[in-house]
């Protein structure tokens, strides 16, 4: 699904990322692991298209697509979601119309009509409900006044909405008590799929425990330096990152 | 001043002799006025912003009235529509609707001939381009509404400029309110492409209880130059809400000035201004408290374009017996690159001691992170943009109770930004 070949790329002139390779096939759950700054966050807003991010080297395929040559939106329409280490809050937009815009976007993008006003409000309940949100989040401006784990449970809701095929999470867990993790958790399983593939970047080693991964990654210095099944992360939270390098 | 245009102007006046019984005498005294002051220059302190030079140049001449105008839809339901053209009474563009049965309508020029005393009623301004509203007002509509009426939709007042290059119109508005009744009234202005000159005044008094809701549409022609004001006086537990657009015009300006002169009066003056490259937009208001337990609050929201421009001049005054006044002021402005221009300049002037008042003022261009957030849902950079400035202006738009019109007034927005989507609308 996701193919990543000696991804270098910039963030005003330092580069961060500094050769990944990476391949996520569908079905999969791969999880990424490493210190602050090693280039994680990076890695996941290059995907995801952000701009200040300057790709200098290397190919991202999506499901065979060149996916450096689209626009972030259009990524989205092909199926890639971001969740972010810090949302963002936008005042005077409300959730609801927000997540409206999104979808009816993403429908766009993929020649679909707009879904209807009665059929949405059916969805983004149901979603809601299933992640814990409380339906006058759903009325709120976007991400302000919320908590951290609303927050993060707001992205999972976006996720939910959007279905899409590659998530990618960036410490998605961070700042969450207990049972805000398990929520995220059971909304991430949710999504995992046969024809889905979650790629999930994280410090600790808490989420896998609920979202237990096929492959985990060591990442350091903007390289991807090992990889391995889920006893790697149990090893990571014992020996630290520079015994396991 | 000019001497040329001093001349011009006072035969401008003369010819208007007689045309509306009972004035000529304020016609006079307000020439004289103009012809001492002139009009403002950008050294006039309250003109800073504005740029005058056009003024100064040649006489703008009266327009006038043509065989017919193009009158643009209504923005939603109305009660009734007044259509000027030219700064002339249009009936037949104009449609009653069934208020004439609750309400006192009358053209300016028949306000005086059984009321003299009226013209004493007429504010003539202390600036050059007020004063010569005064001296060249031609039409106007007066407006009364008697105690206790509440009129439920809209009155619509649509002035039509096609006049030809240099043409000028000077209206005139008179809105009386009886105790506790209560009106909306939506001011549109629209025209062709020359560069003629709209100069309109509203004054109102605003008795006990009563409630005026005044929305300004300012959709002048490209060329055009646009100056509006509105006075309005506020009696006890009375209320103004103003909310002024300017989309239009090379260059606009409208001053708000409030006075509120009894207890529990409440003055609300918001407004969106979107400046296109060239354009200027300035906003002025001029709020005083007199007495005590009054509130006032201001929130304007505006958008400068590549070598747009946008200003605000926010005066609020406290007596020194106007003790528990609450009066709040926000401005912020968006600016879409290094030659846009906003200016913010609040002005509190307080003498009394037990007051609750507060003015921010923010300029800033839109937010990089949220536009990638809402692009990284899907929405292209073109509806990211519109939603954050449709964001941005929805709390200044916030007091017009009518949803259709606050509709038309975001769709408005919504196309000036898609009309900017080639220049600005690319992600980054």
């Amino acid at each position: 699904m996701l193919k990543i070949k000696d991804l270098h790329a910039s963030v005003d002139g330092t580069e961060i990322l500094k050769g990944v390779n990476l391949e996520v096939k569908a079905g999969e759950v791969h999880a990424i692991m490493g210190l602050n700054g090693a280039g994680k966050s990076t890695l996941a807003n290059t995907i995801a298209g952000r701009d200040d991010y300057e790709v200098t080297q290397g190919t991202v395929e999506f499901e065979g697509k060149n996916l450096l040559d689209l626009e972030p939106h259009e990524r989205v329409g092909e199926g890639l979601f971001l969740g972010f280490q810090y949302p963002v809050e936008i005042p005077g937009v409300s959730n609801l119309n927000f997540m409206r815009t999104a979808l009816n976007s993403v429908r766009k993008y993929r020649g679909m009509d707009d879904m209807s006003a009665a059929e949405f409000m059916k969805l983004i309940r149901k979603k809601a409900s299933d992640l814990g949100m409380a339906p006058d989040m759903l009325k709120r401006f976007v991400n302000v006044g919320f908590s951290g784990g609303e927050k993060k449970r707001n992205e999972m809701v976006q996720m939910a909405v959007l279905d899409p095929k590659l998530a990618i999470l960036d410490e998605t867990d961070s700042g969450l008590d207990i049972d805000a993790l398990k929520t995220v958790a059971a909304g991430i399983n949710v999504q995992r799929r046969d024809d889905t593939a979650i790629l999930l970047i994280t410090h600790y080693q808490r989420l896998l425990d609920y979202v237990e991964p096929d492959v985990v990654h060591v990442m350091i210095d903007g390289k991807i330096i090992k990889s391995g099944g889920k006893e790697l992360a149990v090893e990571l939270e014992e020996k630290g990152y520079a015994d396991v390098a | 001043m000019n001497e040329q245009l001093i001349a011009a102007y006072s035969s401008q006046a003369d010819g208007l002799e007689g045309t509306i019984p009972g004035v000529d005498g304020l016609r006079k005294m307000a020439l004289n006025g103009f012809e001492e002051q002139g009009f403002p220059t950008s050294k006039t302190e309250e003109w800073r912003y504005s740029d005058m030079r056009r003024f100064h140049k040649q006489p703008f001449e009266l327009a006038n009235k043509p065989e017919t105008a193009d009158v643009p839809e209504a923005l939603g339901e109305t009660a009734a529509r007044f259509v000027f053209v030219n700064g002339r009474y249009d009936e037949e563009a104009s449609d009653l609707g069934d208020v004439w049965q609750a309400i006192s309508i009358r053209p300016l020029a028949n306000h005086f001939m059984s009321n003299e005393y009226r013209v004493d009623e007429i504010i003539r301004g202390t600036d050059g381009v007020s004063l010569l509203n005064t001296a060249l007002m031609r039409d106007g509509l007066v407006l009364s509404i008697p105690a206790g009426i509440e009129i439920d939709e809209p009155i619509e007042i649509v002035h039509v400029m096609k006049g030809g290059e240099n043409a000028a119109a000077h209206v005139r508005h008179v809105i009386e309110m009886g105790e506790y009744a209560s009106v909306t009234v939506i001011e549109r202005f629209v025209g062709d492409d020359s560069n003629y000159w709209t100069n309109s005044v509203l004054q109102a008094r605003v008795t006990e209880g009563a409630k005026l809701r005044h929305v300004r549409v300012q959709e002048e022609g490209p060329n055009a130059t646009h100056t509006g004001k509105a006075y309005v006086n506020l009696g006890g537990g009375s209320e103004y809400l103003c909310t002024s657009v300017a989309l239009g015009a090379n260059m606009s300006r409208f001053d708000a000035i409030a006075r509120v002169l009894e207890e529990g009066a409440n003055a609300v003056v918001n407004g969106v201004a979107l400046a296109a490259t060239g354009q200027s937009h300035d906003m002025h208001t001029d709020i005083s408290h007199i007495v005590p337990h009054s509130n006032s609050d201001q929130v304007f929201r505006t958008v400068a374009d590549a070598r747009g421009k946008t200003s605000f001049q926010g005066k609020v005054t406290v007596a020194q017996d106007a003790q528990r006044t609450l009066a709040d002021q926000s401005f912020k402005a968006l600016v879409f690159d290094k030659t846009a221009e906003a200016n913010a300049k609040p002005e509190l002037e307080i003498h009394a001691d037990d007051v609750k008042c507060s003015h921010g003022a923010t300029i800033g261009q839109l937010d990089d992170k949220a536009i990638f957030y809402l692009t990284s849902r899907g929405i292209d950079p073109v509806t990211a943009r519109q939603m954050l400035v449709a964001a941005f202006t929805a709390e200044a738009l916030e007091k017009i109770e009518f949803d259709d019109v606050k509709q038309a007034l975001m769709g408005r927005i919504a196309t000036w930004m898609l009309d900017r989507a080639d220049r600005v609308g690319t992600a980054g």
